[in-house]
């Protein structure tokens, strides 16, 4: 086999960043996510990372990291199943379990790899799974390794999925897969309404809480506690990337379930266990939240709301999201392509999303404040956005 | 109604509620009804649905315009009546 084909088959289209000179992905940043944030040499500010509670940088956390590395060194060297599994891991698995409010729960090195794993464990080809039309990569990803049935429904439509629900009885097992919060437009999930028709034609819900952790509920601690969901009989999974600050991914659910994980799942039992730098990282955030949500969250709906209601005052059209995520809605690929360049021109990081990330006509520019962010570094992006809006109208 | 019409009627009732456009047989289903992979899906589980068949997913690769549906329809399952 000639070699050369092959390479030159792997095609990137670069058109649009190359017509407009400007690619938002892969930035250089070499700064911690403080504020401003550094990139290429230049102060920005930072309206792109998921640090919904701003505690990525915040010196409490750190030192507790710093402190772990010194105690523990740098890794266990070894998979969950064999040197990984250290009391330091296996303590932060049960306090997350009880933040989320589920039974039981592991940890993997990532949300994305748990997501991508646990339905070939639990599925075949006499399982069904129904799944959001919208839901994340990882997600879908996983559920067509499992090798079943899968019947996506309209996104969040409940009469929709009622109606695929009522279809099911030829399958062994039914699953229903969402997220909490869609996190391209900030629209959440109707979980409970899911969770009840789950109960009522015995399916299995699993619910993605990666952009909910941290943030929803009265203190923090994800869907179950905002929608009062008590003794769940679902999957749980959170990326611990977010609002937690830190990296790897929680699945959690009912005992039974966690203990067949531990001997079933491939993407657990052999892979290199997160570092105790990491476990201690997220521990401390927990700390934090125990202390401090009403305080964090309260800033973090504030910038949000700033936000939307500025953004709006400036002509643009956003998503009435009730999740702190604001994006700005385009329908044409070349009108994001300008805004999200003048956007940065202006200083400002934000997350462009255009297809296959988000549906055809429906570009989003997202923009996230962080609780660590400052009441006057919100005024200036408001500033920024009022002049963009008055140059967009213009042209 | 025509199996042409029934098609139509089944698209338009399971797409996202977005900004509708009048579905033709011309109709590109990507480009001007931003059909995804998922959401191609779920219009095959509706047409199953509809005419109560089982619609082998291979049977649907490669469909671009809502004509093509109709078409495959008519290849794979010509027992289809027109009521
Ligand atoms: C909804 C959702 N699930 C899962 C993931 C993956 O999480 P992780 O970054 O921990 O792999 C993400 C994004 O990163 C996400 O947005």
């Amino acid at each position: 086999m000639a070699r050369e084909p092959f390479y030159t088959g792997l095609v990137v289209d670069k058109s649009l960043t190359q017509k407009y000179d400007f690619n938002p992905y892969y930035a250089h940043i070499e700064s911690s996510l403080g504020d401003p944030i550094i990139i290429d040499g230049t102060a920005f500010i930072n309206l792109a990372a998921n640090n919904y509670l701003g505690l990525a940088a915040d010196p409490r956390v750190a030192r507790a990291i710093a402190l772990a590395a010194g105690r523990y060194g740098a890794s266990m060297c070894g998979t969950p199943i064999a040197t990984g599994s250290m009391a330091i891991l296996t303590r932060l698995e049960q306090r997350l379990a009880t933040f989320a409010g589920v039974e039981a729960g592991i940890i993997f090195p990532s949300a994305y790899q748990a997501n991508g794993a646990i339905f070939l464990s639990l599925a075949g080809p006499e399982d069904l799974i129904i799944i959001d039309h919208y839901a994340h990569a990882s997600l879908i990803q996983g559920v067509r390794l499992a090798g079943c049935k899968i019947r996506p429904f309209l996104h969040n439509n409940m009469d929709h999925l009622r109606k695929v629900l009522s279809k099911t009885e030829m399958y062994r097992r039914v699953f229903v897969v969402t997220e909490s919060v869609f996190s391209t437009e900030g629209s959440l999930a109707p979980c409970d309404e899911i969770i009840r028709l789950c109960t009522q034609f015995n399916a299995v819900p699993v619910i993605d809480d990666s952009h909910g952790i941290g943030v929803l509920g009265r203190s923090g601690r994800g869907v179950l506690e905002e929608k009062n969901v008590v003794n769940f009989e679902g999957i749980y999974t959170a990326s611990l990337g977010k609002a937690l600050a830190n990296a790897g991914g929680f699945v959690g659910g009912r005992k039974a379930f966690i203990e067949y994980l531990k001997y079933s799942c491939p993407a657990f039992i052999y892979s290199t266990a997160l570092p105790p730098p990491v476990l201690a990282g997220v521990e401390a955030v927990l700390d934090i939240i125990d202390a401090e949500f009403p305080a964090l969250s309260e800033k973090m709906w504030r910038y949000k709301r700033m936000i939307s209601q500025g953004l709006v005052a400036s002509g643009f059209n956003v998503t009435d999201g009730s999740a702190p995520i604001t994006s700005i809605m385009v329908r044409d690929l070349d009108d994001c392509a300008r805004l999200a360049k003048m956007i940065h021109e202006a200083n400002i990081l934000v997350t462009p999303f255009v297809p296959p990330s988000v549906p055809v006509h429906e570009n989003k520019i997202r923009l996230i404040a962080g609780a660590n962010l400052s009441e006057g570094t919100v005024g200036r992006v408001l500033d920024v956005f009022q002049s963009i809006g008055r140059r967009m109208t213009a042209v | 109604m025509s199996l042409q019409d029934r098609v139509i009627r089944t698209i338009e009732k399971n797409l996202e509620g977005k900004e509708r456009t009048t579905i033709t047989p011309a109709t590109d289903l990507r480009h001007d009804l931003g059909v995804d992979s998922f959401a191609m899906l779920i219009i095959i589980n509706a047409l199953e649905d509809e005419f109560s068949i089982t619609i082998a997913e291979k049977d649907f690769i490669g469909i671009a315009h809502v004509a093509d549906i109709v078409a495959r329809l008519q290849q794979h399952y010509p027992d289809l009546k027109e009521p």
